[in-house]
């Protein structure tokens, strides 16, 4: 799960991190009498969306007095940016994040991170900040440490000495980016992050350690025990239908094709989207049903396929291997008759009793075209939207 | 003597008295495997399907002399589960739980390197399977045949796809392993790989891979350097948009890393035979099974 720049900070604060001071508001017109009690006349103002790449995009703004931080505010609340990490459709911020202007000498990257191939915790760093870690990663790998810590979050001394020559932290800034480490690698075990990123993290003259920006990747499946941060789920930074199958708790993407997919098991949903696109098509979503593949489950999947307009076929294909074939075509059947829809279904089933459920569904008098392998089933799905689009 | 499991591996069930727990081992009896009892805390006393349920792993092993054992265990305890069974050195430990959060594995983790007497598959995954003598896990038995394809996956249901092409063909697997669809994960594919190179019944290899994570590369190095066998592989998620996890916790690709392309690509330059589509699986497996026995 991703939350907002302004969330990550109230986590990183909370576990003593710096921070510029901020608010947010979701109408600039809540922003004179803030202006006016925190004495504020210059500001950037940020949009709140879960995606990085904003300044290009001219999602950061700077107001030099109140008409200008106002004027940035009603530019930014609800203006949608497009960048190769919101996806085509882009994404809005229904809120901004108004800071001060704050003057620093420095930019440095510091985050957490796992590495899943030797399953450990990892700090890492650089004196580059505001890039791309990636490309720091690329281009200048000396300019990147790797310290990984203890589960649990305890950096030894001697890492935070190595941390801050690295960094070439001296004095102040020294005592403070000790700490500021130490209290980063607690909250990334604390939180059950998958990532957190602070950059750039900044310093001032003073040498204070502020963090800029801040970013944070949950993990989903430890959402249950961390109440706070499930609380900071913002469904609108969503499309409505990944916002709907989130809620609903479906294993669902959607994608720019056409061609429904509903599937279990993550595998073999993938392999049949791979299998459209090998055949010509485009699928117009990923979607895991699940072991169970009972009739609510399959009603479900069909809702959400539909509120698709995009689509104009789809493909159900159903391994079930210890779900008896009956029991799923009899959902599907179920599910059919309920939606109620005029666009091609194909189904590829296999598994037990697999003839009997072939011909419950050869019987139930829907418009079905059965598929007996995956490669029939892509070719006729991706057939039968050709003639569908040649019909309109 | 099959890698893993074989007719005479004595199995418990962690979380049998669970509906998946006990629905699932019921299946594994059926299959002939031998599962002698369960665990679950504060139920020891209790029999499930004319099976001793224990309050411990400890115990369990104690009367039963267990090697293996099956977790269904709830995705918040799971990893406890895991861990009081590398306590017991319980030798092969396979956890079907998907939901397991990873910091948790992280302890898990550690645990498995201070304790290399325990094997642990999974988690998220549907378990290992030899045909014709023992099911450990949630397969569908009867799709297997005894034979000569070893087959390790990090899938479930698209593992099946695969067996039952084979099986079609006319070609048996020697063991089907499932090692999980989760980022963290207790054996990797050149685990299985090493015990598949010194299984005299494994004759050749397929390889089920998806986005996410560097475990088909390093797979690939690894038969490049170390495999004499042939190996066939399929790859999912070429059509998987990035920066999206699909599905499995462990299927994502970020910051570029983790592709489909880069998969294929690094088994190519292995000497793996590619299948272009999971239609195609079952046909390239028996394209390495021909080298193999041209060998």
């Amino acid at each position: 799960m991703n939350i907002h720049e302004f969330q990550a900070k109230i986590i990183l604060k909370k576990y003593g991190i710096p921070i510029p001071p901020f608010f947010v508001v979701s109408n600039a017109d809540e922003l004179p009498p803030i202006l006016e009690k925190m004495n504020l006349n210059e500001a950037v103002i940020k949009a709140q969306i879960h995606a990085g790449g904003r300044g290009k995009a001219g999602g950061i703004q700077i107001g030099r007095n109140r008409t200008e931080i106002i004027e940035g505010a009603k530019k930014l609340i609800g203006l949608k940016i497009v960048n190769n990490q919101t996806g085509t459709n882009g994404l809005a911020a229904t809120q901004v994040m108004i800071s001060p202007l704050i003057s620093y000498e420095r930019e440095y990257y510091l985050g957490c991170t796992i590495n899943r191939e030797t399953g450990e915790t990892i700090l890492l760093a650089s004196p580059s900040g505001g890039i791309n870690i990636e490309e720091i990663a690329r281009s200048e790998p000396d300019r990147l440490l790797s310290l990984p810590f203890e589960s649990g979050g305890r950096l030894h001394d001697y890492q935070l000495i190595r941390l801050v020559k690295f960094m070439g932290w001296t004095g102040a800034a020294a005592e403070n980016g000790k700490r500021l480490a130490r209290a980063l690698c607690r909250a990334f075990c604390e939180t059950d992050a998958l990532l957190i990123e602070i950059n750039p993290l900044v310093e001032t003259q003073a040498g204070e350690l502020l963090a800029l920006d801040a970013k944070f990747t949950l993990d989903d499946n430890a959402l249950w025990r961390q109440p706070e941060i499930k609380a900071f789920y913002d469904p609108a930074q969503l499309s409505p239908n990944d916002a709907l199958a989130t809620s609903q708790n479906i294993s669902y993407i959607g994608l720019e094709g056409n061609i429904g997919c509903m599937v279990n098991g993550a595998g073999l949903a993938m392999a049949t989207m791979d299998i459209i696109h090998f055949y010509g098509g485009h699928p117009a979503n990923f979607l895991d049903v699940g072991g169970g593949a009972t009739k609510e489950k399959v009603a479900q999947g069909f809702k959400i396929i539909l509120s698709d307009p995009h689509v104009k076929a789809i493909l159900i294909n159903i391994f079930g291997g210890i779900m008896n074939c009956a029991t799923i075509s009899a959902g599907i059947i179920s599910a059919a008759t309920e939606q109620q829809f005029d666009i091609p279904l194909v189904i590829r089933l296999e598994g037990t009793n697999v003839e009997e459920g072939k011909k419950m569904l050869k019987d139930s008098g829907l418009s079905v075209i059965l598929a007996d392998n995956l490669e029939q089933a892509a070719q006729k799905v991706v057939a039968s939207t050709l003639s569908n689009c040649a019909n309109n | 003597m099959p890698i893993l499991v074989d007719q005479n591996t004595k199995i418990i069930t962690q979380g049998l008295t669970g509906s998946a727990g006990r629905f699932h081992t019921e299946q594994c009896l059926q299959y002939g495997s031998k599962i002698l009892g369960g665990v679950t805390p504060g139920k020891g006393g209790q029999t499930i399907l004319e099976l001793p349920v224990f309050d411990t792993v400890y115990e369990a092993k104690k009367a039963l002399d267990c090697t293996a054992t099956m977790i269904f265990v709830p995705a918040a305890f799971a990893a406890e589960a895991i861990l009081e069974a590398i306590d017991s050195e319980i030798p092969l430990i396979v956890c079907i739980t998907e939901g397991i959060p990873i910091h948790d594995m992280l302890t898990v983790h550690r645990a498995l390197k201070n304790n290399p007497a325990s094997r642990l598959i999974g988690p998220n995954c549907p378990g290992v399977i030899t045909p014709g003598q023992c099911k450990l896990g949630i397969m569908p038995g009867y799709i297997h045949v005894p034979g000569h394809i070893g087959i390790v996956s990090r899938s479930g249901t698209l593992t099946y796809e695969a067996v039952w092409q084979t099986t079609q063909l006319g070609l048996g697997q020697s063991t089907c392993v499932g090692i999980g669809g989760d980022p963290l994960i207790g054996t990797s594919f050149i685990d299985i790989l090493e015990l598949f190179e010194n299984d005299p019944d494994t004759h050749s290899i397929l390889i089920i891979g998806e986005i996410g994570g560097e475990a088909e590369e390093s797979a690939a190095e690894w038969i490049r350097n170390h495999c004499s066998k042939p190996v066939a592989a399929y790859v999912a998620g070429r059509t998987a948009p990035p920066d999206r996890r699909m599905g499995h916790a462990g299927a994502i690709i970020t910051g570029g890393k983790g592709t489909a392309e880069g998969k294929i690509k690094a088994f190519e330059k292995a000497g793996v035979v590619i299948a272009k589509t999971p239609g195609e699986m079952g046909l390239a497996a028996q394209r390495a099974q021909e080298l193999a026995c041209k060998h």
